[in-house]
């Protein structure tokens, strides 16, 4: 169905495309134009800000109301208790290190991803089937669901699992504990998102290296610029949109890491190493009954996200300027 | 033109999804002639298949006139959470199994069956919330035992099973010293509830062994994990670790994966639950399996286990009476019974009920330290399986396993660990 | 490194690359053709002989749990994804064009949305939905889908509109009618990229998804076959062969569904960015 749709709309640039069918009409007044911003609003905008408050603004609101009451439907009754979640994650370690574990995956996930996938991008910047067919290689797990990826990864890397296996017959006889070692685990995980994001990069990166214009690198290598300052000088600049796609792109799937958390670690091992706030959300509402103080941590996520999401639309605007 | 293509197919996708058309859904019939319609949630394995379901299913029914069952199957292993989700949305199954009752019970939302539905089973005060019983209590699990490699044992030059816990340390030594690992334990990713069962045992031998009544000694506030008996039993665990008898990387072992890591022989002893015998009986590894109960200072015996697991019944299903009438005549159908000694190695606790006859020798086995342990009247609770009045609150026990990496992994001492499960049990509250 | 021999290196150092990072790949791949033993007795070994036996077996399952999952992925992905590429081609038209300060609120807004895990507002949502009646149904799932992926259509929607010159549309018209259709005859079919990107992305997380259905169209109304993956590698689950084979025939509708529309995405996304 949704093919038909893109091809009808294919052919309706072929035979309708009119852009001259209504001539610009003067002499309209402010109200007027005020007039035409209120339809374009109620006819454009509102279908799909209305749906966004019922299903996410909606119940942000239930949410934030549970955060201020003590609510456990295994322990009623709810009573109101104000500030008190707050205060106590405030205050409860815990709360902190699943905070500053899911800011490290976040930041390690989108540093590593956008590197590993600019140098495959470059070495891939060439045509034929060869390297048509590679990028299809590097851009299926993107599409896997992510307990296909933590299936996988999990068979992998578990002590007795494939790459200690073969650690093992290379000859060293203590091979890391991958996903067993609390210092290591959290990096494992990051590692395993990262496979599995690095290829949305590869596929943006080569489209912006496409995008250069030849000359430009000619212009560069008569100058005498080696190939390390012709792309610090042409390809990167002219990179940067495809940085910032790159870079919003793993902060939204990435802030919001839960199913590989759930299967491959389940916040182990041991107390939280590896919990993230959406995992430990769940944990704490859905298995531990206590909807109050789970709403809370919620909460807190929601302003750490308006923040983030704030400042990576300031950066978006901040280029859109210099372009 | 285009756009009306457009319209049209986008039309008949909401014509389509309005009409709230899906695949495999079974339309609920009227209820005509006073039949009523019951939903079952059920859970799929290998051994207790879509087939087994549906025959076990027909049975039940068959006995109950007038109840439709309609099935439903849960596609996430942690039953207790999905029943939560599903009572958080308006969907409760009316019958459902083996979910932790503690929660749903209080807050009135299960059915509570009397003593006179009971009366067929051995243990029918089991689990009991308030006084009441809210989870048919049809069948036994010991948990752990010591299943341990015959083979392994004898290239070590074990030629006796340990009985005292300063004998079982010396297996352990011996095994070590022979280049063998003496501990299989797994607990990697979601199955972290797999590395409990050491402390289970310890907690078993160490605390409920002297005191049945502890957790709910625990519950009322009148102990702490901070009990020297407590902390005594984690120092074992940690001890093991410490020792290099308990191989850390299996940490993050799932759980088919320690099967498999025991099966393979890369490890002597395996302490699981009484669901495993099933397993080591109808696929038999290559080398003989013994099994012995987890030694106590003293050699005496004791025996962890938990009785229960059988059907709960919504407190608002369709018709409560009859729902409960289909339970009972499910969890006490024979066939059904069977299928679940020889799948689970369960071992059944309704009057009068004798396993087939061609149970293998490692199911034999453990029913005969237990049936030994029943006569001395040493079965303890299982420590983080209880349930019922006196149970770890809703999440300890997920904590609980997390904290036993810790200790394996020598993050936490033993004393560390009790004060984490103390804070941790504050928080839940 | 001279130039000629950077070109000879450079197929077997992207061929090496690729294949290491295709390696997890092949774990599955290997195992759908294997028989069950082999794959935990050999698990990187080629499937010599190949058997399509796994995937006979999850093809002919009795209660046809692939095939009724299959035709729900199918069914809620299409209508959810062509419900959003619609509705988020206008916000995102709409959010473009106005220059008032409202408009970049709405934006911050909805960009916030995007990084709310669902399962953190996954309990109020289903409230919402009993209000309204809609639990348990495909309209209920695809209203979620639609309001919780909408930011992202209008996000790279209003992207892209800024790239389209204003005089295409003549905005000077009042009136909504008109209004409208000029945006359908003319700008819309000029955002194809953009749509591609949209019906790309959205079409992978809604098929991916596996909250949503599993609570909202609970457990009575079937099942999508990202939930029967799930409930594949269930409690104790020894049956590897199933599971690969679930996964790769789960994988395979919205693998081809990306090859179908990858040549126009990456422009859909990065025009957005690129230009003010």
């Amino acid at each position: 169905m949704t093919a038909t749709h893109t091809r009808t709309s294919a052919g309706g640039r072929r035979g309708r495309q009119r852009p001259t069918a209504h001539p610009p009409r003067h002499g309209r007044g402010r109200s007027a134009r005020r007039l035409g911003h209120l339809a374009h609003f109620g006819l454009f905008g509102l279908p799909s800000l209305a749906l966004y408050a019922c299903i996410v603004l909606i119940p942000i609101g239930i949410s934030v109301y549970y955060s201020l009451t003590n609510r456990n439907p295994f322990n009623p009754p709810t009573q109101w208790v104000g500030a008190r979640n707050y205060q106590n994650l405030a205050t409860d370690p815990d709360f902190w290190k699943v905070l500053t574990n899911t800011i490290v995956i976040t930041i390690f996930v989108t540093a590593a991803s956008n590197v590993i996938g600019l140098a495959i991008a470059v070495l891939l910047d060439r045509r034929g089937w060869l390297y048509n067919a590679l990028r299809g290689v590097f851009f299926t797990p993107v599409v896997l669901s992510g307990v296909v990826v933590s299936v996988i990864w999990q068979a992998i890397l578990t002590d007795d699992g494939l790459l200690n296996s073969t650690l093992r017959g290379l000859g060293i006889s203590d091979p890391p504990g991958w996903l067993s070692d609390p210092d290591l685990a959290l990096y494992t995980l990051s590692w395993i998102v990262t496979w599995q994001m690095a290829g949305f990069c590869v596929v943006v990166y080569l489209a912006g290296l496409q995008g250069v214009p030849h000359e430009l690198y000619e212009a560069a290598a008569m100058d005498g610029a080696g190939p390390v300052a012709r792309f610090r000088s042409v390809t990167w600049p002219l990179l940067a949109p495809s940085v910032t796609i790159n870079t919003v792109m793993l902060l939204i799937s990435t802030f919001k890491i839960y199913d590989q958390v759930q299967v491959i670690t389940n916040g182990g091992p041991g107390d939280g190493t590896t919990s993230t706030i959406a995992f430990d959300v769940i944990q704490t509402g859905l298995v531990g009954n206590r909807i109050g103080v789970s709403s809370a941590i919620a909460v807190v996520m929601l302003v750490f996200v308006a923040i983030v999401s704030t400042v990576v639309l300031q950066l978006l605007q901040r280029r859109e300027v210099k372009a | 033109m285009n756009r009306r293509r457009l319209l049209a197919a986008s039309g008949a996708a909401m014509v389509m999804a309005l009409a709230g058309c899906t695949a495999g859904s079974k339309p609920a019939t009227s209820s005509a002639g006073g039949e009523v319609e019951l939903s079952f949630l059920t859970f799929e394995t290998p051994n207790l298949n879509a087939a087994y379901w549906d025959a076990a299913i027909a049975r039940a029914s068959a006995k109950v006139p007038g109840v439709k069952i309609k099935k439903l199957v849960s596609p996430i292993v942690d039953r207790t959470a999905y029943v939560k989700q599903l009572d958080a949305s308006g969907q409760m199954p009316d019958i459902m199994p083996a979910i932790t009752v503690a929660g749903f019970a209080q807050a009135g939302k299960l059915a509570d069956f009397t003593q006179e539905e009971l009366t067929q089973f051995v243990w029918p005060e089991s689990n009991a919330v308030g006084g009441k019983i809210y989870q048919l209590p049809y069948n036994t699990q010991t948990i752990p035992m010591v299943y341990y490699n015959k083979s392994l044992f004898a290239k070590a030059g074990i030629t006796t099973e340990p009985k005292t816990y300063a004998d079982f340390l010396e297996v352990c030594a011996k095994l070590k010293a022979k280049g063998i690992n003496p501990i299989v334990l797994g607990g990697g990713g979601k199955d972290t509830w797999a590395d409990m069962y050491p402390l289970t045992a310890t907690v078993a031998t160490d605390v409920y062994k002297n005191n049945p009544a502890w957790l709910a000694d625990r519950t009322a506030g009148q102990t702490t994990f901070a009990d020297p008996a407590f902390v005594k039993a984690v120092e074992k665990v940690s001890a093991l670790a410490k020792d290099g008898y308990i191989d850390p990387a299996g940490l993050s072992r799932s759980y088919p994966d320690t099967e498999k890591a025991f099966r393979d022989a890369k490890g002597a002893m395996y302490p699981m639950g009484s669901w495993f015998p099933a397993a080591a009986d109808s696929k038999q590894p290559g080398f003989e399996i013994g099994v012995f109960p987890w030694p106590t200072e003293d050699g005496s015996l004791v025996v962890p286990a938990f009785t229960g697991g059988g059907l709960s019944v919504s407190a608002k299903a369709a018709d409560v009476s009859r729902a409960k009438k289909w339970a009972l005549a499910f969890q006490t159908d024979k066939t059904n019974l069977d299928a679940i000694v020889k799948g689970d190695g369960a071992i059944i606790a309704i009057k009068g009920y004798q396993p087939p006859a061609d149970m293998g020798p490692v199911y034999q086995a453990t029913v005969a330290v237990y049936d030994k342990a029943l006569h001395s009247g040493t079965v303890t609770t299982a420590f983080s399986q209880e349930n019922g009045d006196a149970a770890l609150p809703p999440g300890l026990a997920d904590k609980a396993a997390l904290g036993v990496q810790d200790l394996i992994t020598g993050k936490k001492t033993a004393a560390q660990f009790a004060a984490f499960l103390d804070k941790e049990w504050a928080k839940a509250q | 490194m001279t130039r000629h021999t950077g070109s000879r290196l450079r197929p077997l150092v992207a061929t090496f690359v690729s294949a290491v990072f295709f390696l997890p790949l092949y774990l599955v791949l290997t195992n759908v053709f294997k028989p069950g033993h082999k794959i935990i007795d050999a698990p990187a070994a080629l499937p010599l002989p190949p058997t399509l036996d796994s995937i006979r077996q999850v093809l002919t399952r009795p209660d046809h749990l692939f095939w009724y999952g299959l035709i729900n992925s199918i069914e809620v992905t299409a209508i959810s994804i062509t419900i959003l590429t619609v509705l988020s081609a206008m916000c995102g038209h709409y959010l473009a064009r106005s220059e008032g300060l409202g408009a970049k609120v709405m934006l911050v807004v909805m960009l916030a949305g995007l990084m709310i895990p669902p399962a953190v507002i996954i309990a109020p949502i289903t409230e919402v939905l009993r209000s309204v009646g809609l639990m348990t149904s495909v309209a209920g799932l695809v209203l979620v889908n639609v309001g919780y992926y909408v930011p992202f259509g209008v996000f790279v929607f209003a992207g892209f509109v800024k790239t389209i010159p204003i005089e295409i549309e003549q905005a000077a018209a009042i009136d909504g009618a008109r209004r409208l259709r000029i945006f359908w005859q003319v700008v819309f079919p000029l955002l194809r990229p953009a749509s591609a990107s949209v019906l790309i992305f959205l079409g992978v997380w809604i098929w991916n998804d596996f909250l949503n259905p599993l609570i909202i169209l609970g457990p009575a109304e079937g099942t999508t076959v990202t939930v029967g993956i799930y409930r594949a590698i269930g409690e104790h689950q020894q049956d590897y062969g199933a599971v690969f084979a679930l996964m790769f025939l789960a994988t395979l509708p919205i693998l081809v569904f990306y090859l179908a529309f990858q040549k126009h995405f990456v422009k859909g996304l990065t025009a957005g960015a690129s230009k003010g």
